[in-house]
This record gives C-alpha cells, sequence and structure tokens, in this order.
C-alpha cells in the first residue's frame, strides 16, 4: 500500500553541486528578489516618518528601527471619529471567517462528491452554472442579494455575511473538489457502493477522510478570501460585525485627505497576518492536499 | 489503498455513469444538490435576470422600472472606454494568465528539485496572496515609478541605459498591470503544481534517467501532460480572476494612462458606484455575462464529448 | 415604484429599533488626518447639544456609496450621509427618500449670508435639504518659493503666458516644472480650471450648469485645450498614476515647481511644517479671477422614525454653527459656506478665497450642477487626451461634448 502523502519532493535525486545546480539556486534566488522586492519596500517604508519618506528614497533604510507605526496601526490609527486602529474588527473577521470557511468548503466538498461520483440528473447543467458563475463580478450581486437578505431578515447580521460569503465562494469551492475527485479512482466508490454504503455514509467514511488534504487547501483559499473581503463584510455584516478590512480600508484609502504611508504599511501586514501565519503553519498539509488529489492525475 | 481497491473492481464495468445508472434515482445525492441548485436558481440565475432586467430600465442611482429599451447597450457600446475595456482585458488576460502558469510553473519544478528550506521559499512565493492589493499595489506604482522606483535606482547605480517606465506608456501599462498580477498569483499556481508533481511516479524518474532522456525533455513531454488535472484547476481560476480583475488596476494604475489599462469590471464598478448609472453598469454585466457563456459553455461540451470518448474507448 | 423601494413599514420595522431619544446615526468619508479631526468638530459640537453620534465611516467614494445606497435598498438608511451638493442628491430627493431641513436650515442661518449659488444647489422645490459643511476651491496653484527663486521667477505668474515662461525658466533650472498626479479626476480638475481661465465665469455656468454645448465650440474652449495640452511639455515621466500627495511631495521637497489642483492640498504642506508666504505660495490659477467650488454637505435620508428626524435637525443645527463652520473648515482646508462666521484662523490663501466667495466670484464645480456618469465621461475625455499627445483638440472635443450626452 503507497502512501498517498509522500512527504518528500520527488524530483531527482540531487547530485553534488553541480554547475545545474547553481543555476537552479541562481533562479530562485532571483525569483525571490522579483516576490520580495515590494515586501522589502512596504517594511522598510514602515518604519520612516513621513518626513523621511518623502526626501528619501524608497529603497532606502529607515534612520531608525522605529516601531511607533506598528503600534500606532494596530491599537491608535484614526479612522473617522474612532481611533481604535486595525485591531478593532480582529474578532469580527475571525467570527466571520470561521463559520464561513467551514460551511463554503463543507457545501464545496458535498457538491463536488455528487456532481463525481452520482451525477443525478441535471448535474453537468449545475456545474457549467456554476463554472461560469465563477466569472461573474461580485460587485454586480450587490444589490439584489441586499434585497435578498433584507426579505429573509438576514441583513445586518453576522448569519448574513456568513450565508453571502458561502454563496460567493460556491464556484471556487465546488471547482477545487470536483477536480480532486474527479482525480479519486471511481473503483473505490463502486466497492464502497457494493458493501452497501449510502450516500452520506460514503461522504461521511470515505470521502472526507480521503479529502482532508483538499478540506485544507480549500479552507485556506476560503480563508484568504474571506479574510481580506471588505466590501460585503461592510454592506452586509451589519455596524456591529464590521471585519477588520474595513477598519484597514478606512486607515488606508482616501482620496484628498492625508496619506500616512508608515500607518498604511504596518496596518497592511497586521491585517494579513492571519492568513500568512495559517500559511506558515499549514504549508505542508497545502501540499500534500493537492498531492493526494492527483495520485492518479 | 489506492491500488488495491482498484484491482478488487476490475472485473465490473467501467465509467460512472453505468454504476449509477443501473440505481433507483440517487434521492440523497440529489437533496444533497439541492443547495448548491438553490444558490445557482435563487441567487446566480435571479441575479442575471435582475441584471437583464435593469440594463434595459433607464436606472440611474438606484433601480428604476422605466423601461428604456437598448439605449443602454447603444450608450455602451458607444462608449470607447467600454471597447477599450474588452481589448485590455482581452490582453491582460493572456499573458497573465500564461506568465502566472509558467512563472508557477518554473517555481514549482525549482523546488520540487529538492532544494533546502522548501518551506521558506515555498511562502515567500505564495504571500503576496494574503496581503491587501490597496497596499501592495502601491508599492508596485512605486517601483515601476521611473522617478523613484527601479529605474531610477538602477541608473543611479550607473547603468544609463536601464528603462524600466511601463506604467507611464499607454502601450505597455497593461503588461505592467499583468505583471503585478503574475506576482500576486503565481504563487498559488505554484503550489497546485507542486503537488502536482509530487504525484507523479518516482519510477518514471528513475526509467528517463536510464533511457538518457534529457532533463528538460522530460518534463515537456512527460511531466506536464501527468500534471492536466492541475493545470486544468489553474487555469481556470487564474481566468475567472482575469475576467473579473478590478482591484488590481485601481490600486496601481487607476485605469490610465488615458484608458490604457480600463477592464470590464472596473467599468461596471465604475458605472454602478461612483456614477451612479446602473442602467449601463447592468448592461456592461449583461454583455460581459454572455460573452463568458458564449465561451465557456462549448469548452465544456467539447470537453464533455472528449472524456465520454475517452471512457467509450476504454 | 412599489418594486423599486423598500415599502414604508420596512422602514419602519427597522429603523425604530435603532434610535432613541437623539441619537444620529451618521455617514461619511473623512477618515484621514484633517478630515477626521474636522468631523470631530461637528460630533462634538452635536454632542454637546444633547446628541448621541454613531459614527459609520466609509473611506473611498465607491465602496461608501455602494454601501448607503445598499442600506437604502434594504430599508435601514444611516441618521445623515455627507455627499457632494448637487444631483448626486437630487435623484434620491425627487425619489422621496429625504427629509428636508428647511426649517431647522432657516432657523440657524440668516438670510443673506450663503451664496445664491450655493443655495441654489442644496434647495429643491423651494425646500433646503441639505447641510453644507464648507466648500473646496477647485483653482488653485500652489508653488514652491525655492524653486521660484532659483529660477529667477519672482512673482507668480498671473497670465498662461508668463505661465509658461515661468515654466521654462524651472526647466532651465534643471527641475520639474509642474508636479502632475497623472490620475483622470486630478486631470480633470486642472482642466476645468483652465476652461474657467479662458472663457470666464459667465460662460462657465452657462456650459456646466445650463448644459449650454455651444460654448464649447467657442475659440476661449478651444484655447483652453490648447493651453491644458501644452502642460504635457513640463511634466515628468514619473507622472502618469501619480498620487496627489506624491505630487505635492515634490512640490514640498522643492523639486517641482507648481502643482495646480484643489485647496484639500494645503494640509499636506502644514504637515509638512511649511509656512506659506515663506516655503510655498498660493495663488489662483493663472489668468482667474474666480473660484471654482465644491461644496460638501450633510444629507439627511427618511427613517420614518420620528425621533431620528429630530436628530437631524440637531445635526444640521451644530453643522450651520458659524463656530463649527469656522472651525471644520481650518481642519479641513475649505472655507466656511457662511460669510458671516470668524475667519481669522483661517491660512492667507483662504483669505484670498474668502474675499472672492464675498464678492460673489465663485462658480460651481461640474459636480454640483450635472451627473456623476456626465462627470465620469469628461474625466475620460481629459485623461485620455492627456494621455496622449497624438489625440488633436477636435477628437478631444468631440468626446468631451459626447459626455454630455452619453451622460
Amino acid at each position: 500500500m503507497r502512501d498517498p502523502f509522500p512527504a518528500t519532493a520527488r524530483g531527482q535525486r540531487p547530485q553534488r553541486l553541480t554547475t545545474a545546480r547553481i543555476g537552479l539556486y541562481a533562479f530562485l534566488l532571483i525569483a525571490a528578489l522579483f516576490f520580495l522586492l515590494p515586501a522589502y519596500v512596504m517594511i522598510v517604508t514602515s518604519f520612516k516618518s513621513m518626513g523621511e519618506i518623502r526626501s528619501a528614497q524608497i529603497f532606502s533604510l529607515p534612520q531608525m528601527l522605529d516601531w511607533s507605526y506598528w503600534l500606532e496601526a494596530w491599537s491608535s490609527a484614526c479612522a473617522g471619529v474612532n481611533c481604535n486602529g486595525v485591531s478593532v474588527g480582529f474578532w469580527n473577521s475571525v467570527k466571520i471567517t470561521v463559520p464561513a470557511t467551514i460551511l463554503s468548503v463543507l457545501l464545496g466538498a458535498v457538491t463536488g462528491y455528487a456532481l463525481s461520483f452520482w451525477k443525478p440528473p441535471g448535474s453537468k447543467l449545475l456545474f457549467a452554472a456554476i463554472t461560469i458563475g465563477g466569472f461573474i463580478p461580485l460587485q454586480i450581486f450587490l444589490f439584489p442579494m441586499v434585497r435578498a437578505t433584507a426579505a429573509l431578515g438576514l441583513y445586518n447580521s453576522l448569519a448574513g455575511i456568513v450565508l453571502v460569503h458561502v454563496v460567493f465562494g460556491l464556484p471556487l469551492t465546488t471547482l477545487l473538489f470536483r477536480n480532486y475527485y474527479a482525480a479519486i479512482p471511481v473503483e473505490l466508490f463502486k466497492a464502497a457502493r457494493v458493501d452497501g454504503a449510502g450516500f452520506w455514509r460514503i461522504f461521511y467514511a470515505l470521502m472526507l477522510p480521503l479529502s482532508l488534504p483538499m478540506l485544507v487547501v480549500a479552507g485556506l483559499m476560503q480563508m484568504t478570501g474571506i479574510w481580506n473581503d471588505f466590501l460585503l463584510g461592510l454592506v452586509f455584516a451589519g455596524r456591529d460585525n464590521l471585519p477588520m478590512t474595513v477598519q484597514l480600508n478606512n486607515i488606508v484609502t482616501t482620496t484628498t485627505g492625508q496619506r500616512e504611508y508608515n500607518v498604511h504599511m504596518a496596518a497592511t501586514v497586521l491585517t494579513a497576518l492571519v492568513p500568512l501565519v495559517a500559511y506558515f503553519v499549514s504549508g505542508r498539509w497545502f501540499v500534500r492536499g493537492i498531492t493526494a488529489g492527483s495520485v492518479k492525475g | 489503498m489506492v491500488d488495491q481497491s482498484g484491482a478488487r473492481t476490475t472485473a465490473s464495468p467501467p465509467g460512472r455513469s453505468k454504476v449509477t445508472g443501473r440505481l433507483r434515482l440517487p434521492v440523497a445525492a440529489m437533496a444533497a444538490l439541492t443547495p448548491a441548485w438553490l444558490i445557482i436558481l435563487l441567487v446566480y440565475l435571479g441575479t442575471t435576470v435582475w441584471t437583464v432586467q435593469i440594463s434595459l430600465t433607464k436606472s440611474r442611482m438606484l433601480p428604476s422600472s422605466e423601461f428604456a429599451g437598448l439605449s443602454q447597450y447603444q450608450r455602451l457600446f458607444g462608449t470607447a472606454r467600454w471597447s477599450n475595456s474588452i481589448e485590455n482585458v482581452l490582453t491582460f488576460g493572456v499573458v497573465y494568465v500564461l506568465g502566472a502558469m509558467v512563472v508557477g510553473l518554473l517555481l514549482a519544478i525549482a523546488i520540487d528539485r529538492r532544494v533546502r528550506f522548501e518551506s521558506a521559499w515555498r511562502t515567500m512565493f505564495l504571500y503576496p496572496y494574503a496581503l491587501s492589493f490597496i497596499v501592495t499595489g502601491l508599492m508596485w506604482q512605486w517601483l515601476m515609478n521611473p522617478e523613484i522606483g527601479i529605474q531610477a535606482t538602477a541608473r543611479a547605480a550607473g547603468l544609463g541605459w536601464f528603462t524600466f517606465d511601463w506604467t507611464t506608456r499607454s502601450d505597455m501599462a497593461i503588461y505592467a498591470v499583468a505583471l503585478a498580477g503574475i506576482w500576486q498569483s503565481a504563487g498559488l499556481v505554484m503550489v497546485l503544481m507542486l503537488a502536482g508533481l509530487r504525484g507523479i511516479d518516482a519510477d518514471l524518474w528513475r526509467a528517463t534517467r536510464i533511457e538518457g532522456i534529457p532533463m528538460w525533455r522530460t518534463y515537456l513531454t512527460i511531466v506536464l501532460p501527468q500534471l492536466g488535472p492541475s493545470v486544468a484547476t489553474a487555469f481556470m481560476l487564474l481566468t475567472m480572476g482575469a475576467v473579473r480583475t478590478f482591484d488590481l488596476v485601481v490600486a496601481l494604475t487607476n485605469g490610465g494612462p488615458g484608458q490604457s489599462t480600463e477592464v470590464p469590471a472596473k467599468f461596471i464598478m465604475d458605472s454602478l458606484f461612483a456614477r451612479q448609472d446602473l442602467g449601463l453598469a447592468t448592461a456592461g454585466a449583461t454583455v460581459m455575462l454572455f460573452t463568458v457563456m458564449a465561451v465557456t459553455i462549448p469548452i465544456l461540451y467539447a470537453r464533455d464529448i472528449w472524456t465520454r470518448r475517452q471512457n467509450g474507448r476504454l | 415604484m412599489r418594486l423599486l423601494l423598500p415599502s414604508l413599514t420596512a422602514l419602519l420595522l427597522v429603523s425604530t429599533a435603532q434610535a432613541q431619544d437623539l441619537t444620529a446615526e451618521v455617514a461619511h468619508s473623512w477618515t484621514s488626518g484633517g478630515e477626521a479631526a474636522a468631523v470631530k468638530v461637528i460630533s462634538d459640537a452635536f454632542t454637546a447639544r444633547g446628541g448621541t453620534w454613531v459614527d459609520w465611516s466609509v473611506a473611498g467614494f465607491e465602496s461608501a456609496n455602494a454601501a448607503y445606497i445598499s442600506r437604502l435598498l434594504a430599508g435601514d438608511p444611516p441618521t445623515a450621509k455627507t455627499a457632494v451638493a448637487g444631483p448626486e442628491v437630487t435623484e434620491l430627493i425627487a425619489q422621496g427618500l429625504m427629509n428636508d431641513i428647511d426649517t431647522a436650515f432657516h432657523a440657524a442661518v440668516p438670510d443673506g449670508v450663503v451664496p445664491q449659488v450655493v443655495l441654489d444647489a442644496i434647495t429643491m422645490d423651494g425646500k433646503v435639504y441639505m447641510a453644507p459643511t464648507g466648500m473646496h476651491a477647485g483653482s488653485w496653484m500652489f508653488y514652491s518659493m525655492p524653486v521660484f527663486e532659483k529660477a529667477g521667477i519672482t512673482e507668480a505668474p498671473t497670465s498662461w503666458d508668463e505661465f509658461f515662461a515661468a515654466m521654462d525658466k524651472i526647466k532651465a533650472a534643471g527641475l520639474v516644472p509642474i508636479a502632475w498626479g497623472g490620475q483622470s479626476w486630478q486631470e480633470g480638475i486642472v482642466f476645468h480650471a483652465v476652461v474657467l481661465s479662458t472663457i470666464g465665469a459667465e460662460a462657465f455656468t452657462k456650459l456646466y450648469k445650463d448644459s449650454d454645448l455651444s460654448v464649447i465650440d467657442t475659440p476661449e474652449f478651444a484655447e483652453a485645450v490648447n493651453v491644458f495640452g501644452r502642460m504635457r511639455d513640463y511634466v515628468d515621466a514619473g507622472a502618469p498614476g501619480r498620487n496627489w500627495n506624491d505630487a505635492t511631495a515634490m512640490v514640498i521637497r522643492d523639486e517641482a515647481g507648481v502643482q495646480l489642483l484643489s485647496d484639500f492640498i494645503k494640509g499636506e504642506f502644514t504637515t509638512a511644517g511649511e509656512t506659506p508666504g515663506i516655503d510655498y505660495g498660493c495663488a489662483l490659477t493663472p489668468s482667474t479671477d474666480s473660484l471654482i467650488f465644491l461644496a460638501d454637505a450633510f444629507t439627511f435620508p427618511k427613517t420614518g422614525n420620528a425621533d431620528e428626524d429630530k436628530a437631524q435637525a440637531l445635526l444640521a443645527e451644530a453643522v450651520l454653527d458659524p463656530r463649527v463652520q469656522a472651525d471644520f473648515s481650518a481642519l479641513k482646508g475649505s472655507l466656511p459656506i457662511r460669510t458671516d462666521v470668524d475667519t481669522s484662523g483661517l491660512d492667507a490663501c483662504a483669505q484670498t478665497a474668502i474675499e472672492l466667495v464675498k464678492q460673489d466670484k465663485i462658480v460651481p464645480d461640474a459636480a454640483m450642477t450635472l451627473s456623476p456618469a456626465i462627470n465620469g465621461g469628461f474625466k475620460d475625455a481629459v485623461g485620455a487626451f492627456f494621455a496622449d499627445p497624438a489625440m488633436t483638440s477636435e477628437a478631444f472635443i468631440e468626446q468631451y461634448k459626447a459626455a454630455f450626452a452619453n451622460g
């Protein structure tokens, strides 16, 4: 029985330090330079005073390591008459992101599973519709969705914003899981059918454990999307549940007002900390997840 | 596990349709798809109907029912910005999707060659995906600004010939947007591809080495075809992203210089909320939606026929 | 209409829960630095009068509008919302969604202290619907004194010939003549300032208030296009897409000579520790004798709640208070809407502007008279023209005219 989750890379075995190896690392280094350049400018800017930002060159190192802008971004940056930094919406973001991520991933898993293995009448039509749905700009949904949630009594509520995220997450999660299940040998499913297992039992006892890695992958993607969402949270969550990104937007966005770049940079990084930590912690699963999915790709 | 169960059932006829076809209607499966159906019918289809309906009215700031015929479409196609937007999103889409796929794949291949500190590299390439583009867009704006960015630094260092001024040139700005888009999404592709690569049998590598096939050919002719599902998933995700691109442009060029980086999603957003022109916005969205359908449905259909034929041959 | 507007019952149901006594939920987009401090002046005045201020701030025009219209559609509007006094609000008034504040306005403001053009903008069907907080003037030129000195320019140019001669001198001195923010909304402000300078206040009003397109065909308008186009030769390569504050920073660093824009950029000089008259100067755009003004105002949606109606009246009273008007403008960098307030606390540039307001030498910005769609069309045309030196004046004028028709 082969381990479906090989932990290590499977490329050719590394040789000694050949020209090819040097070239490989050179490529990675150049790529890293490209990827890290904006982050570098962001970080150095977050430590500079506005005077320094105005006068110094964008790549130059800050004159001193001044953490005050980070502190300000977290707890005292003003947005309107409230000066509480981005920390204000942190728990709201958690309260929105956790249930919305879990629900939308489960819905995607069940839908993908039913579409891949059971194919009840209309499955192809449904999948085509879901795929096309993935192309529609979210903004166009706004007004009809407002009407709908208001009619359901869910407007301005936590349940409302969670529902909205689940609805908009459907194309992505379904796509991920359907492609994932398409790669799982159908014989596995048939064997379970022969053993007399029903729809939910197969899902629960066979598919869910098998797709644990994909659950993590889809979960991370949905989590990033929902955590970073600003417009939907602003419109549907209600004043008591506004996510952190609303505060970030209020701090960072302005047309005719002053821009405190140092605080903006810090606030942006701070707001992204949760997804960043999640990538770090779950990095292994992230990769393994898709690995298992394409065992028989 | 996988191989075993596969062996156990080789006697039964292949093709899933036959399995389900033999049974009664899968009631539980239909019940399980009910939420998806409800979402599709009520939200996605409902919104589409609403959008088309509003596009036939004189709606300005608020939805109105005053019928306007096709005049919004007339306005739409009479607006230079809309046709520019369509052109731009095509250029952007091709460069962005291909670029992110190629960069993502190269990164995945490089990382897969047993490099040291793999997770560090991976995180480095993936982090842009987690950051709000409002500010990272400004970073790219600075970096690509010829007066303060990379060009200025290179020239100050004595490389007087060095030029990198895409964002300021109408003919190149859309590529600058694509570049920032690639920066943001390549990591995601990398992760998807890396996983695909890890699924390829180790024996395959051994075999190609014994046969003495050059590495680049191994990748091109043997590895790449095996990555099918990963490539398809990444391609779909990127294409959806390209069509919906909005914040990338707003943060980086705001559509300029001139209208050289305007895109349809931004046109719709501007019309919706800034210009209080709901009728025009919905007309734009309708055109976009039907274009996507006109492209997607034949592809899905063709794929379906192809899969069925393959199964038939097996 | 039943389909389109939330039923009154829904309005009542949602909003009764929200307000007790004099609580006002105030929607605004003034979230950064001086703007937020200015809002605080109003909220303090409102609180001092016994109200309770609930802040609902959303930065960014598009997001704020998206959220606001959503709340209107859901039948859950805030008590008050800031807006540009003009067509942005008139549709809502026409739909019967807004409360007027006529009584509160006239109780707070004696006749004759608010300029007629402003009054026209906030009045519909004989009733005042908006409480203006202040106005921004868009036809300004800010310049770096050290750069002018270095280039040998002794006085701020008062005609376009002088202006371009001065710009040539700055160029010759190896500096950037115009600190240009290459975003179409900024370019739109500059273009309209140029238009005012060549066609004059009367024609300006005829064109943008009465939509008299014949003005566009005059040689004076063509001259404006010409002047505007010439500016391309005096901007640096990094101009496209530049934020206005990054452009201002160039003037502050004394790397660029002038920046043409609205008075809101003054705050940037102030926070950088610059003093008007020593480090930087301000003047009207060349050959101009009037201001293009843009008034911001509070607007008041119908909430169906009598307590909230009272809170709205109280808020209007607070906004229109002379002291509040002066303090708000000092922080926001705007001008008070009333001519009878003590403006001695405002800076030298503002004093020039206040004189013009008193002499009625002000014209409303196109954003106050024409729909956002038309204004959007202007920006598209102006942005395209400035970015493309190959675009002919005729082609531009045609596109600019089309904005009227298409809006």
